[in-house]
């Protein structure tokens, strides 16, 4: 476990020394306080529709950092070859493939806690109140979530050769899953057969990251989600990551290396 | 001569011909296109393309007012079809408006069709969207107790990115005066009769402001008058003209003359009205009343 | 019976923890030492899927290898001849077809095989977001060295890379020849009983290869077993004990240097290209 914790470390450094967290910190922030900053109609009360952009930029920002970190991770290993002085040390392919998920998505926490924080203030100021419970409920989730495009990325940084591609393959099936994927079944209602079998085997595949979006009960003052839901959720997005983990690994463990 | 002035000199020789190239061709930019003289922002960064956005967020002002129930493409094919809520004032507009003259069929109709129209979630049809459901809004419910106000940015953005959309200023006129907001919703409102100065729907809303929220039935009465001429104006020649806007328009004048106690020109917007109106039956009646009092004198202004 | 005995101080590092087993303990052995075989491949044979996908194409035929303790083994080839093939199955980055190969007794497919290895590859971009320091000591932790060892370690190391004054710099800063030292210095963090170095003086300059040159001699005083490919010969004949030559994947000879020239009567280079054929060729 401490080889996967000291290859985790590296990532988080690597996140908090290169300046795409710093930029879309920014780009979010900044954008946050000039809508802020615009008083519509005269109501410094008005409030959700500053929530609702911020909580869209985060969304934005957190599926960068994590896609764009974790796509880049293996294959810079490999670019760089440092991937062969880290092999030729006591470190299995399995303990590559844990370390580069845990660091990912550590590092995605940090900087989606760092987004949270940003947003809980600005949260407040304007409303003098946070719903605490599902502020920290979405915040769970939102991670857990990153979690699964973690794993996903790091599984197509295996398959596919450049990071950009994979990078933009893993953002369009993501966001395709966060827009659609509650709908395929309806989709695959109206096909005919064997397209509806298709279509709706695959509803069963994908990863339900939709349900990870409780952006709107946060938004519009509803009451928190049930524990026991969040558990689930969180247990869910465990076998996923896990059942991805297990298929970067077996794909890292048969890929020959020449130094 | 040495390097670093010889590159001086060079980067100022460029910066001349920028210059002089620049006065030669600003004249005939201004020939190519209106955009990078456009009056705002939105304008010069997406032209003509930004009216695609507006209509985006105007439909967020409607989710924004269901507390984020609000049915996605999917939904909306299978759901039946119905006006949209915004502008349709169902069972909670009612809750607000107290306007007698408002037609009470389209209110029937509206509520029942809103209801309709958002119970789009079905039973789940499987264990998948089942959980789902336990993440998302579910349950109908409307802003209320000034809280109506959070979707008033969306329609101020929609009316930004799409000047020429008169719904998003009527909507908006509505919601400003039912927070009590009369300055802004007439701000608002001026706003988009600048941009859209023959609006016989922006020119309605301006007069219920002044008749309802700012007691000024003068003022009400000029800018209805004004409603109703832009109306023959863009209307009257139309094989399918807007009978409802003009039914408004006219039985509101009808109703201000009559509480001024000008039955005989109230009689007269409702004579104009019975042609435009749904139900010419209750506009008739109403018109045989008046008669009737003006026949027994009764000019004074009705309590 | 090397074998039986290397695989107990391999299990002896397990049972005392792993960092321990690093330091150069093998002192008190002396007189068996230079008998013990540290790197061995046993009819090694590597074969690779054509590019072009028809057949395939064999890298390494039957290598029979054995380097002892504490020699300084020079692996040289021409290009192509399998030497990094060879390396590659040493380092377990890639699987033998058919034999085997051993680091210290224990099969490469172990990863316990490469706790008392150090290994430099040839042309390597460490993170450059990272210190030389912040580096060691990720390797260091790699290794399960405790802090205060470790800390120890990258002191002495980066004095011995002469890399005392730039270890708080990022190595996204440093030239070709510092990083170079600095993956010499990555090398040597767990205090290894064998070196794997794969061109070390590849790409640096006439200075930089001297001080790769001493740093490999002083390893060799220690007592360290050092096995390096190189094209430089002259460098080979001046520091190796031994050497290796392979083409077109067969090993050709395996001999002392003194023993080769004195055979040959002729120097390395000269020995070499006849070996590789280049001579016959020329005379032709």
């Amino acid at each position: 476990m401490n080889t996967v914790w000291a290859l985790a470390g590296v990532v988080i450094k690597e996140l908090y020394r290169r300046k795409d967290f710093y930029v879309l910190f920014v780009l979010t922030a900044v954008m946050t306080l000039l809508m802020g900053s615009i008083t519509f109609f005269n109501d410094p009360r008005i409030a959700s529709y500053l929530k609702d952009i911020c909580l869209l930029l985060i969304w934005i920002s957190a599926l960068v950092i994590a896609i764009t970190t974790t796509a880049r991770q293996i294959p810079a290993e490999r670019e760089n070859r440092t991937i062969f002085p880290l092999l030729a040390k006591p470190v299995t392919r399995g303990q590559v493939v844990a370390g580069k998920f845990l660091g990912c998505w550590l590092a995605s926490g940090i900087a989606l806690g760092v987004f949270y924080l940003f947003f809980g203030v600005v949260s407040a100021s304007r409303e003098h109140d946070l719903a605490v419970i599902q502020y920290l409920q979405a915040l769970w989730l939102h991670w857990v979530m990153l979690a699964i495009v973690v794993g996903l990325a790091l599984l197509g940084s295996l398959v596919f050769a450049a990071p950009s591609s994979n990078a933009t393959i893993c953002f369009i099936v993501v966001l395709g899953i966060l827009l659609l994927g509650r709908h395929l079944n309806q989709v695959a209602l109206q096909q005919p057969e064997p397209l509806r079998t298709v279509v709706y085997s695959i509803y069963f595949l994908i990863p339900h990251l939709e349900w990870y979006d409780i952006r709107d009960l946060l938004l519009y003052d509803h009451p928190g989600l049930r524990w026991t839901d969040c558990l689930l959720a969180t247990l869910y997005a465990g076998v996923y990551t896990a059942m991805l983990l297990l298929g970067a690994w077996l794909l890292f463990r048969r890929k020959p290396l020449h130094a | 001569m040495n390097r670093p002035v010889r590159h001086s000199l060079l980067l100022l020789l460029l910066a001349s011909a920028c210059f002089t190239l620049a006065t030669l061709l600003q004249p005939r930019v201004a020939t190519w296109g209106q955009r990078h003289a456009a009056d705002s922002l939105m304008k010069v960064v997406l032209g003509d393309g930004r009216r695609l956005f507006a209509n985006h967020f105007f439909v967020q002002a409607d989710v924004t007012f269901h507390s984020g129930y609000y049915p996605s493409i999917f939904d909306r094919d299978q759901a039946p079809k119905g006006t949209r809520h915004l502008t349709a004032s169902p069972e909670d507009h009612a809750e607000h408006d107290p306007d007698p003259a408002s037609p009470g069929r389209e209110k029937d109709e509206d509520h029942s069709g809103h209801a309709c129209e958002m119970s789009f979630l079905g039973p789940p049809r499987d264990w998948i969207e089942a959980f789902g459901r336990r993440f998302m809004v579910t349950e109908h419910t409307h802003l209320k107790g000034g809280k109506e106000r959070e979707m008033l940015p969306w329609l101020k953005i929609s009316a930004e990115l799409d000047p020429q959309r008169v719904e998003t200023y009527t909507v908006a006129s509505y919601w400003l005066r039912n927070l009590g907001k009369f300055q802004e919703a007439e701000r608002f409102l001026r706003e988009g009769l600048r941009n859209n100065p023959k609006s016989y729907e922006i020119l309605f809303e301006l007069g219920r402001l002044y008749n309802e929220n700012l007691q000024d039935p003068n003022r009400a009465r000029n800018v209805w008058e004004l409603g109703v001429r832009c109306w023959d104006e863009r209307e009257s020649k139309k094989d399918k003209p807007d009978l409802l806007a003009l039914d408004e328009l006219t039985v509101h004048l009808a109703d201000l003359e009559e509480k001024a106690g000008n039955l005989a020109r109230a009689i007269e917007w409702l004579q104009r009205a019975l042609r435009a109106s749904p139900r010419p039956e209750a506009v008739q009646e109403r018109i045989e009343d008046l008669q009737r009092r003006l026949a027994a004198g009764g000019s004074r202004p009705s309590p | 019976m090397w074998q039986r005995l290397c695989l107990c101080q391999v299990k002896g590092f397990v049972l005392a923890g792993r960092w321990q087993y690093a330091a150069p303990q093998n002192n008190t052995e002396s007189g068996s030492k230079n008998m013990e075989v540290i790197l061995e491949t046993r009819d090694l044979r590597v074969e690779y899927r054509a590019q072009n996908g028809q057949g395939k194409k064999v890298a390494v035929k039957g290598l029979n290898l054995k380097v002892h303790a504490g020699e300084v083994f020079g692996f040289l080839g021409p290009n192509g001849a399998g030497k990094t093939t060879t390396m590659n199955v040493l380092l377990g980055f890639v699987h033998a077809t058919a034999g085997d190969a051993y680091l210290f007794g224990v099969s490469v497919r172990e990863p316990i095989a490469r706790q008392r290895i150090g290994y430099l590859p040839e042309l390597t971009y460490y993170y450059k977001f990272l210190t030389a320091e912040e580096l060691l000591r990720f390797y260091a932790r790699l290794f399960g060295i405790p802090r205060a060892e470790a800390d120890r370690r990258i002191d002495q190391l980066l004095r011995l890379v002469e890399l005392e004054a730039a270890r708080k710099r990022p190595i996204k800063t440093y030239s070709k020849g510092m990083q170079q030292r600095v993956g010499l210095a990555q090398a040597l963090i767990n205090d290894p009983d064998l070196l794997i170095l794969d061109e070390p003086t590849s790409g640096l300059d006439p200075l930089g290869r001297m001080k790769v040159r001493e740093i490999i001699q002083r390893l060799k005083n220690e007592g360290k077993t050092v096995f390096f490919s190189s094209h430089e010969l002259g460098e080979v004949e001046t520091v190796c004990d031994r050497v290796a030559i392979i083409n077109q994947g067969e090993l050709k000879v395996e001999d002392r240097v003194s023993a080769l020239v004195e055979k040959h009567q002729a120097n390395l280079e000269q020995i070499f290209l006849s070996l590789i054929g280049y001579q016959a060729e020329v005379t032709a």
